[in-house]
């Protein structure tokens, strides 16, 4: 018999990090498997996580697929399912099915400077293309990440990110300006016009919040980049994961599967329905 | 294959099959619906069109499929609950009917074979009955590329031929539902074929409704998008669902989890029937919503079964059974929207 792929895996949380508090809470939930670690995945595809009893949310996962001890992912509270995972204890269990979508194509890639623009939670699927690109570091040019939240608070991977400055150009921004805070104010796409990233031999690679890809985008263009040089990720209500259950679609498109990472090319001929 | 069968004999071949778990048309007050016959006496294949297709047997309304519970100290047990075995048929299935049934096999196909679906697909036999009457009013077969005999999807047709059956077998699950009661079913004769033909010269010119310029309907709709045509066409909308509710073609769905005790905790996973007319189908928990309104659903219906499908698979994923259009209860009529949009000028 197949596999069935309605069947989550049992997978433990080993380790839960509190990553923004206040009313958006985000947390990073590290997660193994109980019985096998047959999982692989590629960067930018997802996980549909559950919750015995509340349900299942997809989720990106935002570690490498170099690594193979653990999943990670980077979970702001929401709805039903995300608000039962932050409650949810170290040790506690929670089922695993997957992975689904396309994921980046990074082979396409090879040789090309890598630009990250992420903006809040939308961090967490550029992690893992993120520091894949970085173990890598022969095959890609030069990466930088250009990373803003509402305010200081709101940043995730704050720690990480320290480490990150060591390895590749950073650039982070808050909203609104706040006492302390000596890099950019102002939205993600106002930033990218301030920082000009060169469009030559670049991948641009941008996750967050629709205003702000759509901003972000619109930026990329003015500054020379070509449609197939912008990537990035949609979100849809998603409940198979497979392309049946039926409404994740944008147009003949169902993001689950045949996204959700899409070339700006690809994705301007799509409606507006996401 | 083609034989007949006298109409008196048809009792005895169903007594014949109590190996199978037999389903056909039963009347209950107005309505006519596949429910389990355990007498075969009680079988009537004079029957109009049913309120639900024969799709609720292979894709059920709603089904567990996966089992949960807590068990030692902090762990959990999981159990996949998959459809019984059981050798079934399904008599007096309408030949839109059955090709409804080829498009949902192939949505659930490809990459991730549906289980569920197809453990109970391929144990089902369906016996076709042809149309020489059409079953609705609102039948509109022959413009979605059907026909009142077609036998796509099909293992058995029947044909009406007054007292008797014409019997078209075209599958090896056909052949053994006929070797269960071999005595019973007569060669065709030249007679009987030539009477089938006329019979179906006949059904055809009753079918009275039909779509205009169908082949015209997918790429215009590709223009459509953002026409304010959806805005005019869907505001009589209720959003009850029934279209889809009752469509055969339709095969979306919704997953959730049932809670039987909490501690220890104990529940099911059930996949149910889902609407795309419903508000909350695509509602992100943020409360951001890609289809917002009515139009944005109707839309959706219109172009998930006049463009999409047919860009993804090569066919409607419509097979024109009429029932949206006999059920609806505001009058939207699938065909009258289909002929703006053939002659649509934007």
């Amino acid at each position: 018999m197949k596999d069935n792929t309605y069947i989550p895996k049992l997978a433990k949380i080993i380790q839960i990090k509190e990553e923004v508090g206040g009313a958006r809470p985000i947390k990073t939930f590290m997660t193994q498997f109980i019985q096998d670690n047959s999982f692989s995945f590629k960067c930018g595809q997802c996980a549909m996580l559950s919750v015995f009893g509340k349900g299942e949310s997809m989720i990106s996962i935002s570690s490498t697929p170099l690594i193979r001890d653990y999943l990670q992912f980077s979970i702001l509270k929401m709805g039903r399912v995300t608000s039962s995972l932050h409650e949810m204890q170290e040790g506690d269990i929670i089922g695993i099915r997957g992975p689904y979508g396309n994921g980046f194509p990074m082979e396409k890639w090879k040789g090309k400077n890598l630009i990250f623009i992420g903006g809040g939670i939308g961090l967490a699927p550029i992690w893992s293309v993120l520091h894949t690109a970085l173990e890598k570091k022969g095959e890609y040019g030069d990466s930088m990440l250009v990373y803003g939240a509402r305010t200081s608070k709101d940043i995730v991977f704050k720690q990480e990110l320290a480490e990150l400055r060591k390895k590749m150009k950073v650039h982070l921004s808050v909203d609104v300006e706040e006492p302390g805070w000596q890099e950019f104010v102002g939205f993600v796409p106002l930033n990218v016009l301030e920082i000009k990233p060169s469009p030559k031999n670049a991948i641009a690679v941008t996750c967050g919040p629709p205003i702000m890809i759509k901003f972000v985008i619109q930026n990329l263009k003015a500054l020379g980049f070509e449609d197939e040089q912008i990537y990035t990720t949609v979100e849809n209500k998603m409940k198979c994961g497979i392309g049946k259950c039926g409404r994740c679609n944008i147009g003949l498109h169902y993001v689950c599967k045949d996204g959700p990472v899409y070339s700006w090319a690809e994705l301007k001929n799509l409606p507006q329905e996401y | 294959m083609e034989k007949v069968l006298d109409k008196k004999s048809f009792p005895q071949w169903v007594t014949k099959l109590s190996s199978y778990k037999v389903y056909a048309p039963v009347q209950e007050d107005e309505a006519w619906n596949y429910e389990v016959i355990t007498n075969p006496e009680k079988v009537n294949l004079d029957f109009p069109n049913t309120v639900l297709s024969p799709k609720k047997i292979i894709f059920p309304q709603r089904e567990v499929y996966l089992e949960f519970s807590s068990s030692d100290e902090d762990g959990l047990e999981l159990k996949e609950v998959l459809p019984e075995e059981e050798p079934s048929v399904i008599f007096g299935v309408r030949p839109c009917d059955a090709r409804a049934l080829a498009l949902t096999d192939k949505v659930f196909s490809g990459d991730f074979e549906d289980i569920y679906y197809w453990k109970r697909r391929n144990q089902v036999a369906l016996v076709g009955l042809a149309c020489s009457v059409p079953p609705s009013p609102n039948c509109f077969c022959l413009s979605v590329d059907g026909s009142p005999f077609s036998t796509e999807g099909l293992d058995i047709l029947m044909s009406d031929l007054d007292s008797k059956y014409f019997v078209e077998v075209f599958s090896k699950k056909g052949e053994q539902l006929i070797n269960a009661a071999k005595t019973l079913f007569k060669p065709a004769t030249e007679k009987d074929k030539k009477e089938l033909e006329k019979n179906r010269t006949e059904a055809k010119k009753r079918i009275s409704r039909q779509i205009q310029n169908i082949k015209k309907i997918p790429p215009v709709l590709k223009g459509m998008f953002d026409s304010p045509f959806w805005d005019e066409e869907s505001m009589s909308c209720l959003r009850c669902g029934i279209c889809t509710y009752l469509c055969p073609t339709c095969h979306c769905f919704d997953i959730n989890d049932e809670v039987l005790s909490s501690s220890p905790l104990k529940g099911r996973r059930i996949r149910t029937w889902d609407n795309c007319q419903f508000p909350d189908f695509t509602m992100h928990s943020s409360g951001h919503n890609p289809r917002p309104d009515k139009a944005s659903r109707l839309r959706q219906r219109i172009m998930h079964k006049f463009q999409y499908f047919v860009d993804r698979y090569k066919n409607y994923q419509c097979t024109g059974c009429g029932r949206c259009i006999s059920r609806c209860p505001v009058g939207i009529d699938i065909i009258e929207v289909l002929d703006k949009v053939s002659s649509y000028e934007g």
